[in-house]
C-alpha cells in the first residue's frame, strides 16, 4: 500500500514542532527499500489535501490544541473521528478550508484521495514561544510515539498481506 | 453594556477574536479585534548568521512562506550590498508571480468567493469552497485545484523546495533554469492568464450581474476613505518583486514615494492597550484615531490598496480590467489617473485584476530570452551590517529589516509583514460594519456575523503572520456582549 507519513507542525515554535519531530524519527527508523514516504509539513487545508493525492494510505501526525490533551499524551484517531471532533493544530487553513472539506471536494472531483487516514493526536504544552526544543513532557513522550506509529506501520503492512485472501 | 466576541474554535496562537459592544440602547458602542502575540521571534534570530532568514522567516507563515523567503533574500541582497545578476531577479520575479497565482486564485475561490457565489446569508456550512463547487460546477473546482497544483509545481522546482522554498542567496538564486524547464513554464504561464481571464469572467457573471451584490460592494457599511499604499515601477505601475513604495492620500494624489530602505522616516506604530499588535501610520500626517480622511495617518496595503496607489498595470489585459473595475465603479480620472475605489469589498476583483497580471508578468518572464541564463549568482565581496528587502505580499507590503555584526551575525530584527499594515483599517471596518448592521433590537444571526466576517476577510488577514508565528489557521470568535455584560451571542469558526 503506497504509504506517507506526514508530520505537521512548524519546528522552530517549540511543541508546535512534535509533528515534525516524529516524523524525523520515523524517517530515520525506516528500513531501506520500504515504499513509504515521510515528509513534514505545515499547511492545512486544500495544500494538505492536494499532499495526500496519489497515496493509498496516509498517517498524519500533528499536535492538538494546548489545553485539550495531557502534553506528551497522544490519540489515534481515525479519518471518521477526526470528521466529528474537529482539526488538529495544522489542519485547517483558514485562509481556505478544513481539511474535511478539501477531501470532499477531491472526492467529488474523482481526485485519487487516500483511502485510509490515520491521525496522531498529540497532547503539547508551549506552542506560543519560538525555539527548537520540546518541553520535557512532550519530549519525553517522542520515543512511545514513535514506537506507535512504527507499530501502526508494521500492523498495516500484516493488513495488507491477508487482504488478499478475502 | 453588552458585548460580542467573534473568537477562535481553538486557543491557536494567531488567532483572531472580535468584541463587540453594545450600550444600553443596543447600538454598537465599540468593537475591538485582538491578536494575542507569540514570544520571542527576535530572541530566536539573533546570533544566528543572517543568510539563515531566508529559510527561518518562511517559518513563520504556512501561508506565504515565498513572500517571507523573498523579502528575506533582498534584504540580504542589501545587507551584503551585493546586486543580483539580471537572471536571478528575473527568476525570482517569475517564481513569485507563479506564488501570486497560486495564492489569489485560492482567496477568490476558496474564502472570498463563497460570500459573493453561494451567498452572505447562506449557512456558515455551505459558504466554503465546497459550496462554490456545489454552485458553479465541478469543472471549475478542478481548474482551481489544477491551477494550484501547477504553480506549486514552478515553486517547487525553481524554489528548490515544496512549501518552503530555499534557493534565495544574496545576490541571486542557486539555481537556474533549463530549457525544458522554460518550455513547461511557459506553457502554464499561459494557462494561467486563460484561467485568470475566465476567473475574472466568473467574477463579472456572478457577482457584477447581481445587483445585490453590486450594492452590497458599494455599500456604506464597507466604505472607507483612506490613504493607500503599494510598490510601483519606474512608471507607476503595480509591481509585486520591487520598485518604489509609493502611498496616495484619499483622492488619489501621491503624498509620498520612497525607497523601500526609508522605511522608518516614513512609518511609525501606534499602540493600544487593549493588543500587543502595533498599528503602522504615516508619520507626515501622525496618529489621530481609528478615523477616515485625509487627517487621518491609517493606510491600507492590499490587493485594492495596491491598485488605488499606482496609475495602471505593466501588463495589457491587466491594464484593460484595471481600467474597467475604476469605471464600473465610478471613478473619474483626474490629472490623468482614477481616484482610488474606496470600497473595501472591491478588494476580491482587484484580487482577481492581479491575478492575471502575475499570470502575464509570468509569460512574460518565461519567455525572455534571458531566463536560462546560467550566471544565477554575483560574488559578495563587501562586509554586512544593515539591510531592508521589500516585496508586496498578497496581503500588503512586506519588510524585512536586519542589523548584523561583520561576521554577517544577526543583532537585530525588524519585520512589518502585510497584514500589520492593515490592522488599523481592519479594526474600523469590523467597527463600522457592526455599527450598519446591529441595531436596537437586531437579531443576531449567523448571516449577520458573517457580514460582519466579511468586512475583514477582504483583507484576507494573516495574523499567524502578523504575530509571526506559523499556523496560517487564523481561528476566528465573535462574542456580542450585552450592556450588562452578558453575553447575547457567539460564533465560532
Amino acid at each position: 500500500m503506497k504509504t506517507l507519513v506526514l508530520g505537521l507542525g512548524n519546528p522552530i515554535l517549540s511543541d508546535d514542532g512534535v509533528g515534525v519531530r516524529v516524523a524525523e524519527a520515523v524517517r530515520a527508523s525506516l528500513p531501506p527499500d520500504v515504499p513509504i514516504d515521510v515528509c513534514e509539513l505545515s499547511v492545512g487545508g486544500l495544500r494538505l489535501m492536494e499532499h495526500m493525492l496519489g497515496y493509498e494510505r496516509v498517517i498524519l501526525i500533528d499536535a492538538v490544541q494546548p489545553g485539550d490533551a495531557e502534553p506528551g499524551t497522544f490519540r489515534r484517531l481515525s479519518y471518521a473521528e477526526l470528521a466529528c471532533l474537529g482539526p488538529t493544530q495544522h489542519m485547517t487553513c483558514t485562509h481556505d478550508t478544513s481539511l474535511v472539506t478539501a477531501l470532499e471536494m477531491a472526492q467529488r472531483m474523482a481526485l485519487p484521495v487516500p483511502r485510509e487516514i490515520i491521525v496522531y493526536a498529540i497532547g503539547v504544552q508551549d506552542v506560543e514561544s519560538f525555539g527548537e526544543d520540546l518541553t520535557p513532557a512532550v519530549a519525553r513522550a517522542l520515543p512511545r510515539i514513535l514506537e506507535a506509529v512504527l507499530q501502526e506501520l508494521n500492523i498495516s503492512t500484516q493488513k495488507e498481506e491477508t487482504h488478499g485472501l478475502t | 453594556m453588552k458585548q460580542i466576541t467573534i473568537d477562535p474554535i481553538t486557543r491557536l496562537e494567531g488567532h483572531g477574536k472580535i468584541e463587540i459592544f453594545l450600550n444600553d440602547a443596543g447600538e454598537v458602542a465599540n468593537a475591538y479585534f485582538v491578536i494575542p502575540e507569540l514570544r520571542g521571534f527576535e530572541r530566536f534570530c539573533v546570533g544566528r548568521p543572517a543568510e539563515e532568514m531566508p529559510r527561518i522567516t518562511n517559518r513563520i507563515c504556512g501561508v506565504c512562506p515565498e513572500a517571507h523567503h523573498m523579502a528575506a533574500t533582498k534584504a540580504l541582497d542589501a545587507l551584503y550590498h551585493v546586486e543580483p545578476t539580471p537572471v536571478a531577479k528575473k527568476i525570482r520575479e517569475m517564481f513569485y508571480s507563479a506564488f501570486y497565482v497560486a495564492d489569489h486564485t485560492t482567496h477568490f475561490y476558496a474564502l472570498g468567493g463563497p460570500d459573493f457565489v453561494v451567498g452572505p446569508d447562506a449557512p456558515a456550512a455551505e459558504r466554503n469552497i465546497l459550496g462554490v463547487v456545489h454552485k458553479v460546477g465541478l469543472e471549475i473546482g478542478k481548474q482551481v485545484i489544477d491551477a494550484r497544483i501547477r504553480n506549486h509545481h514552478v515553486i517547487q522546482t525553481v524554489g528548490g523546495r515544496g512549501v518552503h522554498p530555499v534557493a534565495g542567496l544574496p545576490g541571486g538564486w542557486s539555481k537556474a533554469i533549463t530549457e525544458e524547464e522554460r518550455k513547461e513554464f511557459e506553457q502554464i504561464a499561459r494557462q494561467n492568464v486563460e484561467f485568470a481571464l475566465f476567473s475574472l469572467k466568473v467574477f463579472e457573471d456572478i457577482v457584477l450581474g447581481n445587483q445585490e451584490y453590486v450594492d452590497l460592494i458599494t455599500s456604506d457599511t464597507y466604505t472607507h476613505r483612506t490613504y493607500y499604499m503599494g510598490t510601483v515601477d519606474a512608471s507607476n505601475r503595480v509591481n509585486f518583486y520591487d520598485g518604489m513604495v509609493r502611498v496616495v492620500d484619499p483622492n488619489g494624489k501621491e503624498f509620498v514615494k520612497y525607497h523601500p530602505k526609508d522605511y522608518l522616516q516614513h512609518i511609525a506604530e501606534h499602540t493600544e492597550p487593549w493588543t500587543y499588535l502595533k498599528f503602522p501610520f504615516l508619520k507626515g500626517i501622525g496618529w489621530k484615531g481609528f478615523v477616515d480622511g485625509e487627517d487621518s495617518g491609517v493606510y491600507v496595503a492590499t490587493p485594492l490598496s495596491r491598485l488605488n496607489a499606482a496609475d495602471g498595470m505593466a501588463t495589457p489585459r491587466a491594464q484593460e480590467a484595471f481600467e474597467k473595475m475604476y469605471e464600473t465603479l465610478g471613478s473619474k480620472k483626474v490629472n490623468g489617473r482614477y481616484e482610488p475605489v474606496h470600497f473595501r469589498l472591491a478588494t476580491h476583483w482587484a484580487r482577481l485584476i492581479e491575478l492575471l497580471y502575475a499570470a502575464e508578468r509570468m509569460l512574460e518572464l518565461v519567455t525572455d530570452p534571458e531566463i536560462t541564463d546560467p550566471n544565477t549568482r554575483a560574488p559578495i565581496t563587501a562586509t554586512p551590517d544593515e539591510g531592508v528587502g521589500c516585496v508586496e505580499a498578497p496581503r500588503g507590503t512586506l519588510t524585512h529589516h536586519y542589523w548584523t555584526d561583520e561576521r554577517g551575525i544577526l543583532t537585530k530584527v525588524n519585520l512589518i509583514v502585510g497584514t500589520t499594515n492593515n490592522y488599523a483599517p481592519i479594526a474600523m471596518s469590523v467597527k463600522k460594519a457592526a455599527q450598519s448592521l446591529i441595531r436596537r433590537g437586531t437579531k443576531i444571526t449567523d448571516g449577520l456575523l458573517n457580514r460582519i466576517e466579511m468586512a475583514f476577510r477582504a483583507y484576507d488577514p494573516c495574523f499567524g503572520c502578523a504575530t509571526h508565528t506559523l499556523p496560517g489557521q487564523m481561528p476566528l470568535e465573535v462574542t456580542i456582549y450585552a450592556a450588562d455584560g452578558s453575553t447575547i451571542a457567539h460564533l465560532r469558526r
